[in-house]
């Protein structure tokens, strides 16, 4: 006999255990449920910019015009001057636009000259006087010696004051000259072309890339970009103060000593600029939310809307819409399915070997793995069963629902089997003895009685159906398509968007909000099926214990 | 017979369209008609095992191409899954393995953890608080696989491969942490159920022995239920088996034995996660199609086999139950 007290402690020690483990369940939900809840929820909530009110007027025709415009004209003011900035900095260092827009000058005095019909001699000598400076601009673009620029800038401007010259196109010419020689002293010339690289990254990142959404969108008067989602700057200040940070800081690669291996720097992007430039990064940090207009927003459409380029912009509507036909039609095979063979298995079951094989047919489905039944579905409904009917053989709603009401068709039979089993047997024999029939005792009895029990078991049907992705994989499920027009089209749907986007490419990385906004509604929408199957089951136990 | 059973029945009553006691004889289409409508629920209520035996007889169909164009022994025993190769390739050792192996896993981390919260509920906790813990454990039930696999994918993974520094995410440790999870609830409601369905008694005689809970529960109530508690393990060993989601999103997806054996940290690839994964690639008829419906037969043979095992078990333990 071991010590008292070590008996009593280690039991007390167990206690604790057996409690713990609840408490980790407990935060495991927690962990789980929480920052999903939490990031999906920004979906709906969030702070949208001005951006989004112009995305919202022009896809959908949200939002009021006037209101729109007076606030696209105060953050258009704002936004001038960093346009200013950036095309002033390019007048030194972007050396292929500056000679192509030299050679557009040089054939549009061309063209002006022969609209004039000058003589020929002149027309000649013109000519010859604006090639040569339009090739000594261009040597001066591509120089790399402020006094060799300065030298070819000066004879340019030599033939400012050529009569001949002026009231023409070619005075632009001397403009850009000039331009170029002020810009071009404010800058290291001999990094011309990592300043032309770097000023286009910043352009990137403040308009858009090929690829990409920026900051404050694509500059006015430009011509749209094919990408709906490239048209619009951020939608969402979050967004907006990632693409801020990205801005202002760059990460490099440095080696700080010798011999070591790199390590990962973060500097600030202004570094990599002239001072010409440097007041943009503190204009820009200073008055981005003036420029954006970040403003609480309630995007409660996101549950009805279409998504725009794999779901940069706009919701999950058909992805709804596709899960609820889903479940409604798999629910209108299921449901007659389930409660016909419960109430057989309770009224009219005998012990015999029959029952015995179809209790053990109904544990056995229960046990298929769901992948099983996605195959399952493609080797019989799709590819048997409808080329039999004269139908399409491809995946689709129909097939879809067909096979999940296959594999939930075990939890609608056990949740009826007990719910007409938990019918007290007074009730029967009262109406058995009042002369009704079996079959009228089940109708107008046994079942309403049951009712509330068999509901609870729809309502966990109906939400293993919306659940499941891996048997609707092969048998109706697309990743993007159209909204389906019939029971024979394939959809989109919560469960398999979820999946896409999880582990989706780039794009759906950088919205997560929309990411955790189709699985969370998709969470949510689960839990609060199961949470009224939970409470109706408590009520119907409470009542049927009453008795 | 006919005739003593004539004598007690009563005569209709004026409104009622025939006499409430049959035989076949005094009401011949009352009779065939309560026998066909018997026969028509009989076989609406067949249509769950229809559906097993066409679920097995579909897969097995389609797989049939495979079975016997190519080598069993090779898709058994070959570790080089290449069914894209000219010519193509089809071991499945290594796929087989990983399921096995991130399932096994899985019930590492959630057969204690289940037996533990088992007890708490049966013997611990009051009816009130039982029920008021109860509800976590089915949400994490109905919490759908897809929303699991993108944790696993998006939250769980990144977290991995920093704390820890694996070279990716997405491994055997990820797959099967989610999959215990996800055993869990299936666990502990097996378990819970054949612990508490053992009676006070066995209980009672113990403690006035003069044991405390612990050494109750440890020397008597687990050793009684342990039927029960075997098809627990057992159940839930199928949901983390048959899983697909979880495995697919968060395993790694490389066809590869873990070497050395314990490494948790390597990716694998299941058998769910390869048919989910490979079926849309592979086309109408081919071999490789072939190949994925066999993996489902076996597949549907480890689960068939693990649903008898747990019959088995949960009869005996609903034998235990009764006699106690």
């Amino acid at each position: 006999m071991r010590n008292l007290h070590v008996r009593g402690q280690l039991d007390r020690v167990f206690t604790a255990t057996t409690a713990l483990s609840i408490v980790l369940l407990t935060l495991v939900l927690v962990a789980i449920l929480g920052p999903m809840v939490y990031r999906g929820s920004s979906a709906v909530f969030f702070q949208g910019t001005v951006e989004f009110r112009k995305m919202q007027k022009n896809l959908f025709g949200r939002g009021n015009e006037q209101a729109l415009n007076a606030e696209v004209a105060e953050t258009d003011q704002l936004r001038r001057q960093v346009y200013q900035m950036i095309d002033g900095f390019k007048k030194g260092v972007d050396v292929e636009a500056l000679s192509e827009q030299v050679r557009e000058i040089y054939r549009q005095f061309g063209q002006e000259l022969r609209d004039k019909n000058v003589p020929t001699g002149q027309y000649t000598k013109l000519r010859e006087l604006t090639r040569r400076i339009r090739d000594k601009l261009e040597t001066a673009f591509h120089s790399q010696d402020i006094n060799e620029i300065k030298r070819a800038v000066a004879e340019v401007l030599k033939e400012a004051d050529n009569p001949h010259l002026k009231g023409t196109s070619a005075e632009k010419f001397f403009a850009l000259a000039r331009q170029f020689l002020q810009a071009a002293g404010q800058i290291d010339l001999s990094k011309h072309q990592e300043y032309a690289a770097a000023v286009q990254e910043v352009e990137g990142i403040l308009f858009h890339s090929d690829s990409l959404p920026g900051l404050l969108g694509p500059r006015p008067g430009e011509p749209p970009a094919p990408l709906t989602m490239l048209r619009y700057g951020a939608t969402r200040w979050d967004q907006a103060q990632v693409l801020l940070d990205r801005f202002l800081w760059v990460d490099q690669w440095v080696q700080e000593k010798p011999g070591e291996p790199l390590v990962l720097k973060r500097r600030p992007r202004a570094e990599l600029f002239p001072e010409s430039l440097r007041p943009l990064f503190a204009y820009v940090e200073q008055n981005a939310d003036k420029m954006l207009h970040p403003r609480r927003t309630i995007y409660w459409q996101f549950l009805i809307d279409d998504n725009i380029n794999s779901h940069y912009f706009g919701g999950i509507g058909p992805e709804i819409l596709g899960t609820m036909l889903i479940t409604v039609v798999g629910m209108l095979f299921v449901i007659p399915l389930g409660i016909i063979s419960a109430a057989y298995l309770v009224e009219c079951a005998s012990d015999g070997w029959t029952m015995r094989i179809i209790r053990m047919g109904i544990n056995t489905l229960a046990g298929v793995p769901s992948i099983v039944f996605g195959l399952f579905g493609l080797a019989f409904f799709v590819l048997f069963l409808f080329p039999a009917l004269g139908f399409e053989p491809k995946p689709c709603i129909l097939a879809a629902s067909m096979t999940l009401a296959v594999l939930t068709l075990p939890v609608m039979i056990r949740a009826s089997e007990e719910a007409i089993r938990s019918v007290p047997a007074s009730y029967k024999e009262g109406s058995l003895a009042l002369g009704a029939s079996r079959f009228h005792t089940f109708v107008a009895v046994t079942f309403p009685a049951a009712l509330p029990g068999i509901l609870t078991g729809v309502i966990l049907s109906l939400s293993r159906i919306a659940g499941e992705t891996a048997p609707i994989l092969f048998t109706g499920a697309v990743s993007l398509g159209a909204v389906p027009h019939s029971v024979f089209d394939p959809t989109r749907t919560l469960s398999y968007g979820s999946y896409d986007m999880a582990v989706g490419d780039r794009l759906a990385m950088m919205v997560p909000h929309n990411q955790y906004g189709m699985v969370v509604t998709l969470v949510l929408l689960i839990l609060i099926l199961n949470g009224a199957a939970i409470v109706l089951r408590t009520r119907v136990f409470k009542k049927l214990r009453g008795h | 017979m006919n005739d003593s059973n004539a004598a007690f029945t009563l005569a209709p009553a004026a409104d009622s369209p025939r006499p409430l006691a049959l035989t076949p004889g005094q009401d011949l289409r009352g009779y065939l008609s309560a026998l066909l409508g018997r026969a028509v629920l009989f076989f609406i209520t067949f249509s769950s095992v229809l559906a097993v035996l066409l679920i097995l007889v579909f897969v097995v169909i389609r797989s049939v191409g495979f079975l016997s164009g190519s080598s069993i022994v090779e898709f058994l025993a070959s570790q080089n899954w290449r069914p894209t190769a000219e010519p193509p390739v089809f071991g499945a050792l290594a796929i087989i393995v990983g399921s096995l192996y991130v399932s096994f896993a899985a019930l590492v981390f959630a057969v204690p953890l289940g037996i533990l919260a088992a007890v708490f509920l049966s013997d611990i906790v009051s009816w009130k608080v039982r029920n008021v813990v109860k509800p976590i454990v089915e949400i994490l039930a109905a919490i759908p696989s897809v929303a699991y696999g993108f944790f696993a994918v998006l939250v769980l993974a990144p977290w991995l491969q920093k704390q820890f520094g694996f070279s990716t995410g997405t491994n055997a440790l990820n797959a099967s942490l989610i999959l215990a999870i996800m055993a869990l609830p299936t666990i502990i409601s097996v378990a819970e159920d054949s612990i508490s369905a053992l009676g006070r008694e066995l209980r009672e005689a113990s403690y006035s022995c003069g044991a405390t809970r612990l050494e109750t529960i440890v020397r008597v109530v687990i050793p009684a239920a342990h039927s029960g508690i075997i098809a627990a393990v057992v159940l839930g060993m199928m949901r983390a088996i048959g899983e697909t989601m979880v495995v697919w999103m968060a395993s790694g997806n490389a066809p590869q034995i873990p070497h050395p054996w314990w490494d948790l940290a390597q990716s694998v690839r299941t058998l769910t996660a390869t048919i989910a994964g490979e079926m849309g690639e592979a086309p109408e008829t081919s071999l490789h199609r072939g190949a994925l419906f066999a993996m489902g037969v076996l597949l549907l043979l480890m689960t068939l086999g693990m649903n008898l095992v747990s019959e088995y078990f949960l009869a005996r333990a609903k034998k235990a139950g009764g006699r106690t």
